[in-house]
Parts: structure tokens; sequence; C-alpha cells
């Protein structure tokens, strides 16, 4: 069937904010579609509240509104725009339960708008526990044991009935949230609990356990005509009972045979027909029992999801691409495959390599939270790598996560917990694969290993082979290391490092002594079809083989590497692929031909047809070396991927590579504290004064010098990792200790700690000859939030056109003196009219996608083209201090629900996951927006409970005059009453949960508190408020952390009451884009 | 296995093909030589029936998965018990295979059963090089590892297409299959040319019990033992090296409902007048898309074949049943497209349909005698290794020696429970 032209208009929902379990994939998904789409012909409409992706960028859609992903406001964006069509499943589990929402609300009927791609029965089929597993048994399939629960009560007859271990699912939740394992009656109420009220509709299944069993995911597409193809087939390494998300996959499926893989195949399609998947892809996962090939179905979701991406990545085989054309008619053979340019669509990959994911978590920021892996999934990013074979593969996954290692152990950065050794074996956590290999260095068997894990004994033979290898290298020694040897352990997948580490030489020493010896990787193609076509795209990876047959083509364009961010973590995310992305599209412009060096499965920039070649590769020096020897750019971009190619710009530097933009000196400049001072000196720029200390003694020196309160960090760390707020010697003496653990060797840095300063972040382009400020962005948060977790708002709300004339100046006379060429980011502090410099980033910032959409100046892409040689003066650029007649808000979306135990605190340290925008005509309706977009649902009306430590005290005042103005009721602990009934402000005391019932969390638990304006004192306030706040997030109530927090809040509530908001398209802001 | 793990036990191994190419190795086979057609298998699963598909003989595969035997040798998958294929070549051997079903691991059954293989040989370099200079003979030798001795060789030995592998592989007697849970509804008589487990067990399986006999058994004697149908199976080589067999076809043509596998396809082809052409690289793949002209569906099949018949030398298209078109195309995608089965006029066996083409190059993969009884696949409907979306064709078999008109016209993979 070709394509309909019944439809012009298409509607398509993002995923909003990068949250765990659903992250930069679906950008990834929802660029392809609209790209797709548009090819085709049709012209669509976006809704997406996240500023951050390539999907919001003005170009990728015909109509763009970053608004919040609710029924109300994508319900607004179909009345002004009138779609045809809704495609809602490319954005996730928020896409579809909008679309859902939608379809309920009678929007979709009213304005005659039609679901394409996916039908609501069918997602309510997919979801619904109870429909799913009647339709499992109409087609004759086995499902888990289970039973539907709407109470705690349920939840003990359904597991009496099953008998424990039993896994609890709540019914739609992304990622699995709110689920785990329960052993025993403890475990029941706690998790039954929890998922009971994260579930949207108090739902959760209970599950028989299949603990154990082999977990496989089949991604399959079936088009309206019914062909139906499997894409890839994943198998998890460690086995049902971790969520696949924080497992370590595999692709293809590797220990199933045959007649065990079509069998599930054609179960996978005939589940997609049974529960109506009329066009698309859908994920389905299996449980096979590894005793007698018994198979279990899992789960099924009938969108694109997490998977889909990996196995697009991991095949060549765009999924949501095709899903987005199926969806508007075309069948699956009227589709040509992309890579080979003559075969269709219609068929299914073969792969000739292996293909290992590894997820990457960040347990280190929630503290008191337990790293043990479950059903629920915790990982925030994750790294795919490609090898020939699964050891060579796993290796490159374990140093592409950039945490230290070199590889799986063998480079001397692990240590291990010998007193829990054991137990840290048998238990599924992020270390556990290295425990594994350490396992067998120390003897254990594979039956013991199998044993304590239940991980396939075959995984467990490959990772014992690596462990055999390594020790072989050690015997052998460099120099007893000939050709052949070191073409086997390359083929291992050894790196350098590690290689250098177990033969005590430097890891220079052994990439000159391999090349001298002849063992350099090969080039070799992603091709969908392992070679039996001719491949027109170059996707590649290198490995090594013997005999020398490389890919690799020459091309006539001149040639620059792009050298982008890796897995996404918090700090590092989605913000820094898009600055890669814009690049590669500036570029290409520009006449150049663009390679992507990338090992992140998620993103845009791992889309082949992102950049002229892509290189799916670990972001190491030895990783990108093999591939710039191979390029021989003409210029090497490392300032757009965040910190991870900022590390290698030195070293890259001296070994003779040509980096682009600003120069590694430049980078040294700003990250050496004391030549920065003393620039800032020289310019006579004010900056907090500070100082480094490297013993507790120095640094209580330091600290009378400076006075407190200081702004304590580790150097050499990223993210704000380890930093906090020291109000007196008790605080600095406890940190201290926890510093030296957490950068050993390394100074502490002390900063005065400018309390109740504006911050601001500004973000702008340089030449080396002119300078062009982009945005001023106002931090909501007061100084000593992390920025990134900090709300902030462009243009300026509360400065005055002199001090952000003053924060412009400032910024040019840095970014000339540091020869800056390309983008800065420079952060800044305001208090008392006072303008201090806190740091300067020689590279893209976090803000730039925000602060590129908010301005409507895209600063990635003028950053490529500067670099690029292109002058500021020729670009055109706006008047920086034009009148906008808008604001733009960006707030940060934590993750605190995933991490029970954690502190819900916002501080130095930074721990958002991801960021909405709203756009408004002024300040409070722009913010509103943001938490609408959060999907906090703010109350209209009810008791407010009011906690403030004793420094916000004094301006407690006339917030809650506001919030009692606009209706509500305060309740409040005893001291912070007797400040509101000082005031003259009436207000309900009640007891704080350390003095016995009925306390505030009783309140709370009755459904009597609306939300909370709740301010802990200091980085390390423990018990009332963390069990307040803890029981806020788990019940999903909305609260300000920070006084000006609850200010834009209360500001927010008015600016509601005053009636509906309006949603507003990018295209019509008045910018050329 | 990597040298790092088992210290260079294994012996050093080459493979030579007759245009020079050479690459070395280590044995994880049998010991010795061997000579052979070399080929390549994108199938990334499977490799047990594979290695035991007859179709194979003469051939050295070489498998396009880089870790193959992962989950070793089962009881259950072997499509004939003896090997006849020349050699394997692989990138990585796994001598330390885990499945529940394993019996015995991939390298050791390959030199119980005297097979030499070869691993460490960069297999994609070598499917490239095969994908653009054509399938070629080759050698995998642990004896003469030296390149030059071995190219020549190599070149010196005899080609696939002189010799009659058919011969070689087939049954030398009659042997019998009861039907499944012994319901017979037809019998069948299967001429073997090479036949794969996988074709008597689907037979089986949709109630026919099956008399398997040589391929040159003469006609007179299948037609003397009244069956409800005749089977011509896959095979190895070239069609043209079995005369006896096309002989036979031709013999029961329009006597007696006909069905055709592979080989068997090309044997009915010839029988019927078509031509017969060898591919550059043959298909050898589980992932290969064809379309059922008559639902407009596409199977996502097994292959394994280097030859097929041309479509257009079955005779002039008959337009009124060609969608108005008088002329031949050379892409066979020309008909896909257009969801047409042209129907041609063959000299001696009335009017012929084409049922499915490849999509990947339009080669013909299905006909249908509309005048008789009888119809074919070039792809393998059992599977074994592959995907099972066109096991229908055994119910079409049925269908037809139940006289029905419309036997061809089945998705299996609709309302599928069970």
């Amino acid at each position: 069937m070709p394509r309909r032209d019944d439809i012009k208009k298409i509607l398509i929902i993002g995923s909003g904010p990068i949250v765990i379990g659903q992250a930069c994939e679906f950008d990834y998904s929802g660029t392809q579609a609209c790209k797709a789409l548009r090819e085709a012909g049709y012209e669509v409409v976006l809704v997406n509240s996240n500023p951050a992706t390539i999907m919001t960028d003005p170009q990728t859609a015909d109509r763009t509104y970053i608004e919040p992903i609710t029924v109300q406001s994508v319900a607004k964006v179909i009345a002004k725009e009138r779609p045809d069509a809704l495609l809602p499943n490319m954005g996730g589990q928020t896409g579809l339960n909008c679309a859902v929402g939608l379809a309920q609300a009678g929007v979709l009927e009213k304005y005659g708008v039609e679901v394409i791609g996916c039908d609501i029965d069918s997602i309510e089929t997919g979801e619904d526990r109870e429909l799913f597993a009647e339709a499992m048994h109409d087609i004759g399939l086995e499902v888990a044991r289970s039973g539907i629960a709407h109470s705690i009560e349920d939840c003990e007859r359904v597991a009496e009935e099953i008998g424990y271990p039993v896994v609890i699912r709540p019914a739609f939740t992304l990622g699995g949230a709110g689920g785990g394992m329960a052993y025993d009656h403890d475990d029941l109420l706690r998790i039954a609990r929890e998922g009971l009220a994260l579930s949207a509709n108090t739902e959760v299944l209970v599950e028989q356990s299949v603990e154990g069993w082999k977990e496989i995911e089949m991604e399959v597409m079936r088009d309206t005509a019914g062909n139906g193809i499997v894409v890839c087939s994943i198998e998890n390494l460690d086995p049902m009972g971790v969520h696949t998300g924080d497992s370590i996959t595999v692709a293809p499926c590797l220990t199933l045979n045959d007649f065990e893989l079509q069998r599930l195949r054609d179960y996978s399609l005939a589940i997609l027909e049974r529960v109506g998947v009329a066009c698309g892809g859908s994920n389905v996962q299996f449980a096979v029992n590894p005793k007698d090939g018994r198979v279990l179905v899992v789960e099924m979701n009938p969108r694109v999801s997490r998977s889909s991406a990996l196995a697009s990545k991991a095949t060549g085989f765009p999924i949501a691409k095709m899903a987005a054309l199926l969806s508007v008619g075309y069948t699956l053979d009227e589709i040509t495959n992309d890579i080979t340019k003559a075969t269709p669509a219609c068929f299914e990959p073969s792969i000739d390599y292996c293909v290992v994911k590894v997820p990457r978590f960040a347990f280190e920021k929630f503290k008191g939270a337990s790293e043990r892996l479950t059903t629920r999934m915790k990982a925030v990013g994750e790294v795919m790598a490609v090898g020939s074979t699964f050891e060579e593969a796993l290796q490159k996954a374990m140093r592409s996560l950039e945490q230290g290692h070199a590889g799986l152990g063998a480079d001397g950065r692990t240590s291990y917990d010998e007193e829990n050794f054991d137990e840290r074996v048998a238990t599924p956590t992020p270390e556990r694969i290295l425990y594994l290999a350490e396992a067998m260095r120390r003897g254990w068997s594979l039956g013991r290993l199998h044993e304590a894990t239940g991980i396939d004994p075959w995984f467990l033979s490959r990772i014992a082979d690596i462990v055999a290898a390594e020790g072989s290298i050690r015997e052998l020694g460099l120099r007893g290391m000939d050709a052949e040897h070191m073409l086997a352990a390359k083929e291992m997948g050894f790196s350098d490092t590690q290689i250098g580490y177990l033969t005590g030489q430097r890891e220079e020493t052994v990439r000159a002594i391999r090349e001298v010896l002849g063992v350099t990787p090969l080039v070799k193609t992603v091709d969908t079809c392992a070679g039996e076509f001719a491949s027109h795209t170059d996707y590649h990876y290198l490995t090594y083989e013997r005999g020398g047959a490389d890919e690799h083509v020459d091309a006539s364009k001149p040639r620059v590497v792009i050298l982008s961010a890796g897995p996404n973590r918090i700090g590092q995310g989605i913000e820094f692929d898009y600055c890669c992305v814009q690049a590669a599209y500036a570029l290409e412009r520009e006449g150049y031909e663009t390679v992507m060096v990338n090992c992140n499965p998620e993103t845009v920039s791992t889309d082949y047809d992102t950049s002229d070649r892509l290189y799916f590769e670990p972001l190491t020096f030895e990783d990108v070396m093999n591939v710039i020897e191979v390029e021989k750019p003409v210029g090497v971009i490392v300032t757009l991927g965040g910190q991870t190619p900022i590390n290698l710009a030195r070293r890259l530097k001296e070994a003779g590579v040509p980096i682009m933009g600003t120069q590694p000196e430049a980078i040294d400049l700003a990250e050496d504290r004391d030549r920065f001072a003393s620039l800032l000196d020289r310019l006579d720029i004010a900056y907090p004064p500070s100082s480094t200390a490297e013993t507790l003694d120095d640094a209580k020196r330091v600290a009378r010098r400076i006075g407190y309160p200081l702004l304590v960090r580790p150097s050499y760390v990223l993210g704000g990792r380890g930093m906090a707020i020291v109000y007196d010697d008790n605080d600095l003496q406890t940190y201290m200790g926890e510093a030296t653990k957490v950068s050993p060797d390394h100074p502490v840095y002390l900063d005065s700690f400018l309390e109740d300063a504006i911050e601001l972040d500004v973000d702008a382009l340089c030449d080396d000859d002119q300078c062009y400020v982009g945005s001023v962005l106002e931090h909501i948060e007061e100084c000593g939030i992390h920025s990134g977790d900090s709300a902030c708002c462009f243009p300026p709300f509360s400065l005055s056109d002199k001090i952000v004339a003053k924060i412009r100046e400032t910024t040019r006379r840095l970014a000339l003196s540091c020869h800056i060429k390309g983008l800065l980011n420079v952060q800044y502090a305001v208090r008392d009219e006072q303008v201090f410099v806190i740091e300067l980033n020689p590279r893209a910032s976090r803000t730039v996608p925000f602060s590129s959409k908010a301005s409507g100046v895209p600063l990635a892409k003028y950053a490529a083209r500067i670099m690029a040689g292109e002058r500021i003066c020729d670009l055109g650029l706006p008047a920086e201090d034009r009148e906008l007649g808008y604001y733009a808000v960006k707030e940060a979306v934590m993750p605190w629900s995933r991490f029970p135990g954690a502190d819900v605190t916002l501080g130095p340290e930074m721990k958002s996951t991801g960021e909405v925008m709203g756009i408004d005509t002024t300040f409070p309706k722009a913010y509103a927006k943001t938490r609408e977009a959060i999907n906090y649902d703010i109350p209209m009306s009810g008791k407010v409970f009011v906690s403030v430590c004793d420094r916000d005290k004094r301006n407690i005042g006339p917030v809650a005059l506001s919030l009692k103005n606009l209706g509500y009721d305060l309740v409040a602990t005893r001291g912070t009453a007797k400040t509101l009934h000082a005031a003259g402000i009436d207000c309900e005391v009640v007891k704080p949960v350390s003095e016995g019932h009925p306390n505030v969390v009783d309140l709370m638990v009755a459904g009597d508190i609306s939300f909370l304006v709740n301010t802990p004192h200091g980085h390390s306030s423990r018990g009332d408020g963390t069990k307040l706040r803890s029981e806020a997030v788990n019940r999903g109530i909305d609260m300000a952390t920070t006084m000006s927090g609850a200010t834009a809040l209360v500001q927010a509530i008015s600016a509601l009451r005053q009636g509906p908001l309006d949603v507003y398209a990018l295209q019509d802001l008045g910018h050329r884009w | 296995m990597n040298l790092l793990v088992d210290g260079g036990k294994h012996p050093k191994a080459l493979l030579a093909l007759e245009d020079g190419t050479v690459f070395e190795g280590r044995s994880c086979g049998a010991a010795g030589e061997t000579f052979g057609e070399v080929v390549f298998n994108t199938s990334m699963v499977g490799y047990q029936e594979i290695v035991s598909d007859p179709s194979y003989a003469g051939q050295i595969v070489t498998f396009t998965y880089p870790q193959v035997g992962n989950y070793g040798i089962n009881a259950i998958d072997m499509q004939r018990d003896i090997l006849h294929l020349r050699g394997v070549v692989v990138h990585d051997m796994c001598y330390t295979p885990s499945n529940w079903q394993c019996v015995q691991s991939f390298p050791n059954f390959l030199a119980e059963r005297g097979v030499v293989a070869i691993e460490g040989v960069d297999t994609r370099a070598l499917t490239l090089h095969l994908r653009e200079h054509g399938a070629m003979q080759g050698a995998i030798s642990t004896v003469d590892t030296d390149p030059e001795s071995l190219v020549a060789r190599v070149k010196a030995a005899p080609r696939i297409g002189d010799h009659n592998y058919v011969a070689d592989v087939s049954t030398k007697e009659l042997k019998s299959f009861p039907a499944k849970d012994g319901k017979a509804a037809h019998r069948v008589v299967a001429y073997d040319c090479g036949e794969k487990a996988g074709i008597e067990k689907r037979l089986a399986a949709v109630g026919c019990e099956v008399t398997m006999v040589p391929w040159d058994t003469p006609a007179e004697k299948v037609l003397a033992m009244e069956p409800d149908g005749v089977f011509f199976s896959n095979g190895p080589g070239d069609p043209q090296t079995v005369p006896p067999t096309v002989e036979a076809v031709r013999a029961v043509l329009g006597k007696l409902p006909v069905f055709g596998i592979c080989l068997g396809n090309q044997v009915i082809s010839m029988a019927a007048g078509a031509q017969i052409e060898k591919l550059k690289y043959g298909h050898h793949g589980g992932n290969e898309p064809v379309m059922n002209l008559l639902t407009g569906k596409v199977e996502i099949t097994a292959q394994n074949h280097n030859y097929g018949p041309v479509f257009s030398t079955f005779g002039p298209l008959v337009p009124e049943l060609s969608g108005g078109f008088s002329e031949h195309a050379g892409d066979l995608r020309f008909w896909s497209e257009r969801r047409i089965a042209p129907v041609v006029q063959t000299a001696h066996h009335g009017r012929v349909r084409l049922t499915h083409v490849n999509l990947n190059d339009g080669t013909p993969e299905g006909l249908q005698f509309l005048d008789i009884p009888a119809f074919s696949m070039q792809y393998h409907p059992e599977a074994k290794p592959g995907p099972n979306d066109s096991t229908y064709a055994f119910v079409a078999f049925i269908r037809l020696m139940d006289g029905r008109d419309d036997y061809l016209a089945i998705d299996v993979r609709e309302g599928r429970r069970f």
C-alpha cells in the first residue's frame, strides 16, 4: 500500500524530560520519525517539554511546541493546529499515556484526530496485565502465574497462592518504577505499598518469580499488510530478576539454538497480531528456563523503546523511522533498506559481529540507596560496543563506561570488598561483572559461579577465557609477545592500558610496540546483511583481524572528527549530544565530511544518518586515536561533547592531532585554578576568595582566612561530585575525611560561599576577535545549588540592565583573554550588585540547547561554523540586548523516587537527570508550565506544610502570606509556626516525626497535605526532614526545598489562578533560526 | 579459541582460494586437507542443521556469524547423519558450549565426523571477497600450510559443476517414514536428492506417510506404487548433472500431484523446458524476503542454493493472466511491485504461474502449474534452520493432493495458535 493521502498533518508526542527508564533514546526515535514523515511529505507538529533534544530543534518538525505533555496542554495544541493524525508510540510511556488520556477525554474524537501506528485498545491490551495474560492464553502461550492486586491484602492473598519469591510490578509506570522482588512477607509489604502508590490506577501485579531463567527480548516490526519481521534478538547476561535496562545485554541472542529462537520469533509475531499492533515496532520479552527450554511471556511494549533504539544501533535497521513510515500506510516491502539501497526493509538483519550493552549507574550520587539491581530500573545511561567476539565487545563496553575501567579489570583500578566478597559475587550490582572476573582470578570454578549467580555458563566461560588470556599476557610480558600474541590479545579486547598494566609497561610503549608489530585495527561496517550486499552507509566499528582487510574508503572532502559525550550520566547527557549533532549538521553544509565518534546507543549522534561517517567506538585515547589514524581529519572537535573529549584534548594535541576551535592550552588555563585566578586578577575581575588544601589543618587555616560558609570540592571530578557547603569546623572535618577518599592525592578546593547570591549562567560564542553573548540565564535557586539542578530563566527577570551589561562585558573580556574559538560558559554570582566569576568552561555547557531554543540563536551550530573559520561579524547574529516579549524557564527533573533511602535535598552536587522548558509571556506563567511538565499537579487548595531552617525564617513571611491569600491553610512545625505567628499569619502546629503521632507524615499519609515548603540546613540534614521529603516523593507530593523555589512556586500558582495558559510554537517566536 | 587461552595447542591451518587469496588460521575440526566450493551462509544460528544438510555436498561453508558452536550439538536437529559438506570456516569456534540439549561440542563433532575446519579467519573479509568475485574453489589444509603450493593444488582440483553430488548423498534403498501419530491421510513418494530431515518431519506432521526413493528411480516404478503425490527434494550441486531425475519429473507431471523444493524446483523447471542459471554467490541464509504473489505477503525464508531457473525461459507470457503485460521483465520485482503473478505458456506442460519472487534480487522463488497439479519452491519452507513463515507449503501439498484449486493462497502466520 502506498502512503496515505487522506492525512496531511501529523502530531507526534515526545517523551518529555530525561528520567531513569526514559532517556534520550526517545529523542533518537522521535527525531527519526519527524524526519521520515517530513521527507514523505507530511507536515509534522511536535509536542515535547524537553529542550535538550534534537527533536525540539525548530528545524526537526514543522511546528514545535515545547509545552507540557499533559492531556490539557496537548489538547490546546490540537485545538490550535488541528492535525489529522496522532502518532503516539514514539514518546515512550509518556507519549502513550498522554494519547490514551486524550482519547479517554474525548479530545481526539472532538477534533477528528486519527490515532496511527497503533490503536488505543492495543495499548491497553499490551499494558494491562490481566488483559495481556488473557490474550496470551488465547494464543496458547504461558505467562508467569500471577494475580492483580489493588490493595495490600490482595497482594498478600496472591503471594500466598503463588508462593515466595514473588515479583511485584505496578501497572502503567515506566521502566518498571515501583516494582521489585519480594522474598518474604516483609519485602512484600514494603514493595507493594510503594507500587500501589506509584501506579496510576493503584494496581500492581503479583507474579511468580522466574529468577535465574534466561531473559530474551525480541524487537519486532509489523506492517498493515501483516508482514512481520524480527529485527534483532537480545539476550540478557543477567538472568531474570534484573530489569533489562540494568542488565548487561548482548545482541544477537547467543545461547539459544535455531529451534528455540525461531519459536520465540513465531511467538513474538503472533503476540503482536493478537495484541492488535496494526503496524510499527514492539518489544517482546520472554523468560526461558535454562533447564528445559520452557518459555514464559514476560511482557510486550507496543511502541519504540530503549531496546528498539539499541536494536537499531546494533543492526543498522532504523526501527523508529520504519515505524513512522508504516504508520502512514507504507508496507515493509515498499521501503528500501537505507544501508544497501538495493534490498527492501522487509527482511531480518543478519549481523556478523557481537554487540554488548552495559548500563551506567550513578549510585555514588545517592548515598543511602541500595546498589542491588532489581526489576526496578536504576541505570542513568548505557554504552554499546561492537566487536568480532563477545569478549572483545564486553571489554570495549567496559572501557566505554568512563568509570576508570580500561576493560574487564586487569587495570589495577578496582579494589574489592574483601569482607563481603562472596556476597558481592552473588548479588547483582553495577560492579558484579568485575567481581565475576575477580572470582575467576581467585580460582572459583565455573560451577560455583553459576551456582552463585545463575548466569549462563556460556557467558561465564567467555569471561573465564578473558581472565585466562590476562594471565598469559602477564606471563609473556611485553617482550614475550610476538605479533600473533599481540593480535590474540587485541582480539580478546584488551586495551593498550590493560596490556601495559599486565606487563608493567606504559600505555604509550604498548601502542608503539604494537604498531611496530603491525597489529592495528581494521575498519568494519555495520551493514544489516553480514556482507551479503554492498553497503552505502559509513557506519563502522574497529576490530582486530588477521589479514588486513579494511573497509575504509577515502573521501574527497576534508574530514572533521566530532568527539561526542559517551554514556549519559548525571551531569553529562543529551545536551552534549545535541551540540555534537548540531555541529555535524552545520559542518556538512560547510563542505566537510563529518565523522562522529561515540559509544552511546541512545543518542541521535549515533544515528548513521546524522554524520557522514559514524564510528561506534569507546571515547578513550587509544580508540579515538585509532579512528583519527584511519580518517586523518583536518580537525577534531573536542569542545562540544562535555568533559569526555575535553579530558582527551591535551593528549590528542601532543600526539599531533589538529584540534579545531579552542585549543587545549585555553582549556588548561580555565581549569588550572591558580592560573585562572591570576588571569582574573590581571583583568581586575572579582571572584570569591578561594584556596586549596591537602590536609585538614591546611583546610582549617584557609577557613580562618576566608571565613565560613565555604564551598568545598575535590579536584578532578565532574558534575559537582563530592561538592558540599560547610558551615563550621565540624562540617569541614567530616568533609575532608570523605573528600580524600573520593579523590586521593589531589588537593581540595575551598571557595568562599556567597550565601544568598543570585547565580547566573552565560553561554557565549567567541572567534578570538569578537565575542557574542548568546544568553544570560538567571537561576531561580540561590548560589549553592548546582547549576544543573537549579531552575533558570531567560532573559533575567530580576537583574538591572546595568548588571546584565556588565556580565556581558566581563564575559567578552574573559573569552578574548582565553583565546576561545567556539563556545564558552561562564558562571557568575551577583550579590549586592557585585558581580563575581565562579568559573569558566571553555566548552559547550549543559545549558546550550536551552539557551539556543530560548534565544532563537542555535549556538552550537554557530560554534561549529566558527571553529571551521567563519567570523562572528559575518554570521548576522541578532543584538544581544534585543527585546523578546516572552520568558523561557528551564527546570530540573530529579530522580528521587528511584532511590528510596537517599536524601531529597538540592545541593552543590548535581543529581537531576533531565530538564523541562516552559515558554510564556511572564516568568510565573513559564515557571508554572515547567511544574506542569514535570507532572506535578499543583493542588489549588488544601493544606500547605511549611517548615524552614533558621536561615530562611526571615523570608518565610511573605511567601506564607501569599499562600494564605491564595486560599491555602498552613501547617507548620513549632519553630516555623512561631515565626509565622509573630508575623500575624495563622497556622496549625503539627509534631515533627521524631515526636510521635499524629505528626506531619501522618497528615501526608492521610492525604491532607497539598504540597510542602521545606528547606533543609546545610549539606547533611538528616533525620526529620529526610523522612518527610522521602515520604513526599513516595506520594508524589510537590515540594519546594529552597526559599527562592518557594517564591517562584507561589508566583506560578497565582499565574495559574488567572486563567488557562496558552501554547506557543517555537516557529512563531519571531526568530529566523 | 584464542591463542592466549589455549596456548596454541590447535595446529595451524590454511584456507586457499583458486584466485590466490589465502587466509591463515588454526584447525578447529579434523586434521587433514579438503577441497570444495567456498560459499558463505548468513544465518546467525543453526550451524548444526547447516553442516548436516546434504545440499552442501562438495562445498566449504563459511559462517558469517563470528562465534560459532555456542550451544553445541544436540541429538534432535541433525538433517542427515552423514556429513556431506567439505569443510567449515569460522572466525571463532566455541569449545565450551552451553545449552540444556547439548550433547557434544561443535569442534569435537566436526573432528569426530572427519570434517576439516579452520578458525581465526576474517570471515567478513572472506564473505566480501566471495560477494565481489563469486563463489569459488578452495581448500582448507592442516597438512600443507604453504600458501603457494595449496593455491596451485586448488587450481588443479575438479569443479563442483562437473560432479554428480546427488548420487553421492541420495539413499541407496527405499525408506519409509510414517505420518505423525501414525494417522496417514496421504501417501507420498519422495525422490531423495539429499533431502533434509526437516522436510520429512514437516510432511509427517501434516499427515503424509513418506516413501523415500533414490534420485534415479525410474518413474514407472513410482507410478506403480500408486502414491497420492510425488515430492522432489533439495540436493547439492548443479541440477544439470541429474538427467534421470528430470526424466522422472517429466514422466509424473500431469499424472500425479507434484511438489518440489530447491533442487526439486530446478528439476521441475527443467522438465517444463526452462533453463538453469548459476547465481554469482548463491543464496545461503535465513533472512531472504520472498513475496507470495498470491497473497501479497512477504515471507522471511531460509535458502541454500547456487542454481535457479530463469523465468523467461519457460515460455511467452500470457498477457491476459499477467496484468496485460506481454514482455518478460529481467528483474522479477517488476511483478512483486505490481502484485501480479504472471503466467507463461510452456511448450508441453500448459501454463505456469510465477508465485514467489525474491525481493533482494528479483529471482524466481516459486512456480505453480495451472493446467496440471504441480508446484515448487526454490527456498526452504521447512526452514531448519530459519524462520517458519512458509511452512504452509506442506499444507498446500496436502490441499493439492485433495484437489483444491486455491491450495497455495495460505498465510500460516494469521491467527496462529500454539
